[in-house]
């Protein structure tokens, strides 16, 4: 193949789970909340298609289309919630949606 | 002839369910009747099977028959099988016979009793599980008899169940009961286990080849039960106190039958007790012991029933000495002629007590000769019964087990043999003193002591209580005439077939025992009589009073011995583990569950954040865990 | 040789664009600007994809996510208008290093897995042909080996249609 192995694509993987992570855990707006979570699903379809490149087998990148499509679909709904609070005059800010305090 | 005495078991039982299933729709009178009728239909049963048994061959008089098989596992083989042969058509002739005409009195007695129908569905039940204990052919079903007999007993002693000492005293009866029923069953564990059978012809053929611990404890074991239910020393105390219940209930239950199914099993048994001949020995020096100490007691008692009690007891000494050294033939006959004139004195007492309302207090008794004069003269043949003056039953009956001893002549028999004749002077004494204080003397009406007259309505007492009354005094007149030593002896040979006796008295030994033992007897009513004369009692030091008066302190010993020790162990661990433990341990768990519970859900904050970083450092954590295992 | 030397080149390229677009969205207090930022990190990413033959999932990758998932975004964002401003607030400084931590450990657990594997598993790549990647062959895997994923992905869209309606819908009586 010639060019970086497998492993350097893995560490880029990686690095991108760990952004999309710190942006889910320090970011207090939900729209942030959901691009980095974005991050984190971007970074395991490249975990999935460097390995599928490596065995030379196409599941991986079956798998990782299934991803795209359930982040689509995810990101639908969470937008359609951020929208149902903003229609409420909630305060878009994940500390403050705690009612499942227990 | 065997359908007799399946008849003769299952009537009564009979009679007890129809009575329960009657419930309230038969009335009182009814009840009393199914009663008497289906214990007389028992008796007739019990003829028949005689009969049957008398036209047969000696060999052939063992008659085994099965209901059905309760349990086979291999080669055991157990159920409800009943054995007729010359002891068991015996025991229920008594049985069925004197209990019918109990139950024929009790009705009289008991009538206008608000439970009368409890009363005779027990009594019912009770003659059905007697007969059940005498006809069993083997020894399971020995022990269910026996068990219903003290179930029955318990019922019975506790009838009036609003008296709080009645209640006390059925539990007492049962209790000790209890301790002879659990070494009968170890005893029947034992027998089982050595010879793989139950069946009394079975093991008795067996016997010899058991070792001699075993046997010795299989004997002490029925050794045990016997002395429990026939209320011997050590077991004893509970007699006196159930005199708590009826007095016909005293008469069938603790007199006449249920009392000697102890002897019973000493003579049924008594291959096993021949192996264990220390055991049978112990026996004897029971029966010797209970006689003596019994018969002391009674001389000191005021409750007219408890004496009456006492010479139960003592009497039955006499009858486990018999078996004890071998008298099988003269034991059972002594079983038989006491079951007469026993019962004919409980139920001339329970005469005398319900004419005076109740009162059965002695020192408030007194000339009823002439207010009850057909009592009285009952009275009278019963007690002289009891002291064994020819020709009434007594004297043949218990001179000749006395006589035995005399026979077997080695230096327990040598004992034996004087402690008999003590225990005919005391019999002497304590019984004729009973009757001087009840029917001689000045006569007090009960106008005299409580002011109230009572005493001029209370006729002598209804036909039906004062039939079996006279019934029975014919009996203790003549029933001794079935063994007349070197003339006719039907009765001791009859009973031979199932045991042939270890010792047999001549014609000379047994003319001089009752020479003597008359002559004693003789001599205690004499002394009774000069003490009543003197209005003194016969045992004049305080001391020597104290001690009978608490029956040798032998309540009190049990009750240090057992329930102290026992109530303490109870308390203690009431207060040590029950309540700290137990129960506050029950509380902790719920409010440590909330406490818990309280704790954990503080992790529940509700903060998205927080939730993430919980899962980011979980992943971290399962990463190294996954590597690791890899 | 030249080809490697290149390959090389435009992967540092696609992934330092990939790792500061990330780093951009996830620090950005404008949504606006971390949209645009994400727009970048998936293109970026396609480039990756591309290296690594998988044609289908970089064209994919740009139609769905950059075209679609992302002009969503932009939608809500533009609808929210002032209110979507995110400013860097709150949290404990305890949970804000303890939320690093986590992000470096985990990164410093790969690199040392990979690591310690790298000689081992990750040296050879397969043999793959041309046609690895191709539409063709993933459209060939989803019909036949893999149906029963294509087909839940579908029920999965639908329901996610259906949610985002009933979460759009305002109910009258100023019931929400």
């Amino acid at each position: 193949m010639s060019g970086p192995g497998v492993g350097w694509y893995l560490i880029v993987a990686a690095a991108l789970f760990g952004i999309g992570s710190l942006g889910v855990m320090l970011r207090r707006s939900p729209l942030i909340v959901l691009l980095s979570l974005e991050i984190m699903l971007n970074g395991a379809n490249l975990a999935l298609i460097a390995f599928a490149r490596q065995h030379g087998d196409l599941d991986g990148q079956i798998f990782a289309l299934a991803v795209m499509a359930v982040a689509a679909a995810e990101v639908a709904i969470g937008l359609g919630l951020i929208v149902a609070m903003a229609r409420r005059d909630m305060a878009l800010d994940v500390d403050q949606a705690s009612a499942l305090r227990g | 002839m065997v359908t007799g005495a399946w008849i003769c078991l299952l009537a009564p039982l009979g009679g007890a369910l129809a009575i329960t299933f009657g419930g309230p729709w038969i009335s009182r009178r009814t009840a009393g009747s199914i009663s008497t009728l289906t214990t007389f239909l028992a008796f007739g049963g019990a003829l028949i099977a005689f009969f049957g048994l008398w036209s047969r061959d000696a060999e052939d008089r063992e008659q085994l028959s099965t209901a059905y098989t309760w349990l086979a596992a291999g080669d055991f083989q157990v159920g409800f099988e009943i054995l007729v042969d010359p002891l068991s058509a015996v025991m229920m002739l008594v049985v069925s016979g004197v209990g019918g005409l109990i139950v024929w009195y009790s009705m009289g007695y008991m009538a206008g009793d608000e439970e009368e129908r409890r009363f005779f569905a027990y009594m019912s039940l009770f003659v059905f599980s007697m007969l059940l204990l005498v006809q069993a052919g083997n020894f399971l079903l020995l022990l269910v008899g026996w068990g219903l007999v003290g179930l029955a007993s318990y019922l019975l002693i506790g009838f009036w169940h609003k008296r709080p000492e009645a209640v006390a005293a059925a539990k007492k009866a049962f209790v000790m009961n209890a301790i002879g029923d659990a070494t009968f069953a170890l005893a029947i564990v034992l027998l089982v286990w050595n010879t793989g059978t139950l069946e009394l012809l079975g093991v008795f053929g067996e016997v010899d080849a058991l070792s001699g611990t075993t046997v010795n404890l299989v004997a002490l074991g029925l050794l045990g039960g016997a002395v429990a239910k026939s209320a011997q020393i050590p077991l004893h105390t509970w007699l006196p106190d159930a005199m708590e219940g009826p007095t016909p209930v005293s008469a069938l239950i603790h007199a006449a039958t249920m009392v000697t199914a102890g002897v019973y099993l000493l003579v049924r048994a008594h291959p096993i007790f021949e192996a264990a001949p220390d055991i049978q020995s112990l026996a004897a020096i029971l029966g010797a012991v209970t006689l003596l100490v019994a018969g002391l007691v009674a001389l000191v008692q005021w409750d007219i029933k408890r004496v009456i009690a006492y010479s139960t007891m003592s009497q039955i000494g006499y009858m486990f000495l018999g078996a004890g050294i071998g008298a099988y033939g003269f034991a059972i006959f002594h079983l038989m002629t006491h079951a007469f004139f026993k019962a004919l004195l409980f139920l001339a007492a329970g005469v005398v007590i319900h004419h005076l309302s109740d009162e059965q207090d002695i020192r408030r008794m007194g000339g009823l000769k002439s207010a009850l004069p057909r009592t009285h003269l009952a009275f009278l043949i019963g007690t002289v019964a009891l002291v064994g003056l020819p020709p009434l039953a007594g004297f043949w009956s218990k001179d000749a087990i006395v006589a035995s001893a005399f026979a077997r002549g080695d230096a327990l028999g040598w004992t034996l043999f004087v402690a008999g004749l003590l225990g005919v002077l005391l019999t002497g004494a304590y019984s004729f003193r009973l009757y001087f204080a009840v029917f001689q003397g000045k006569p007090v009406t009960v106008t005299q002591e409580t002011g109230e007259s009572h005493h001029a309505q209370h006729a002598e007492g209804p036909l039906s209580m004062l039939v079996p009354v006279g019934i029975l005094a014919v009996l203790s007149a003549i029933g001794g005439l079935l063994s007349i030593p070197g003339v006719w002896q039907p009765f001791t040979h009859w009973i031979e077939e199932t045991g042939e006796p270890l010792v047999e008295a001549t014609a000379r030994q047994d003319y001089l025992t009752s020479a003597i033992s008359v002559a004693l007897g003789i001599l205690g009513i004499v002394l009774a009589r000069r003490a009543f004369l003197l209005d003194r009692q016969l045992v004049s030091t305080p001391s020597a009073w104290r001690i009978f008066e608490r029956k040798l302190y032998f309540d009190e010993l049990y009750d240090a011995l057992f329930y102290r020790p026992a109530a303490a162990l109870a308390n203690a661990l009431r207060r040590r583990v029950e309540e700290p433990v137990i129960e506050r341990s029950l509380d902790e768990i719920g409010s440590g569950t909330i406490l818990a519970s309280g704790g954990l859900a503080r992790v529940q904050s509700g903060l998205l954040r927080t939730y993430a970083l919980a899962i980011a450092f979980s992943v971290c954590v399962l990463v190294v865990v996954f590597v690791a295992v890899r | 040789m030249v080809g490697n030397v290149l390959v090389w080149i435009v992967w540092f390229l696609a992934a330092g664009a990939c790792l500061g677009s990330g780093i951009a969205v996830v620090s950005l207090t404008n949504p606006f600007y971390s949209a645009l930022a994400l727009i970048g990190n998936l293109a970026s990413l396609a480039v990756l994809y591309l290296l690594l033959a998988a044609e289908f999932l970089a064209a994919a990758q740009v139609l769905v996510y950059a075209g679609a998932v992302m002009v969503m975004f932009v939608f809500v964002i533009a609808y929210l208008g002032g209110r979507a401003d995110a400013p860097w607030a709150g949290g404990s400084p305890v949970m804000q290093t303890a939320a690093v931590v986590a992000a470096v450990a985990l990164l410093v657990e790969v690199v040392v897995v990979l690591g310690l594997a790298w000689g081992d598993d990750l040296q050879d790549s397969a043999e793959v042909s041309d046609a690895f990647g191709s539409p063709a062959a993933i459209g060939e895997l989803f019909l036949t080996d893999h149906l029963l994923a294509f087909e839940i992905t579908s029920i999965v869209l639908l329901v996610a249609a259906i949610g985002g309606v009933v979460l759009g819908t305002t109910h009258e009586k100023g019931r929400p």
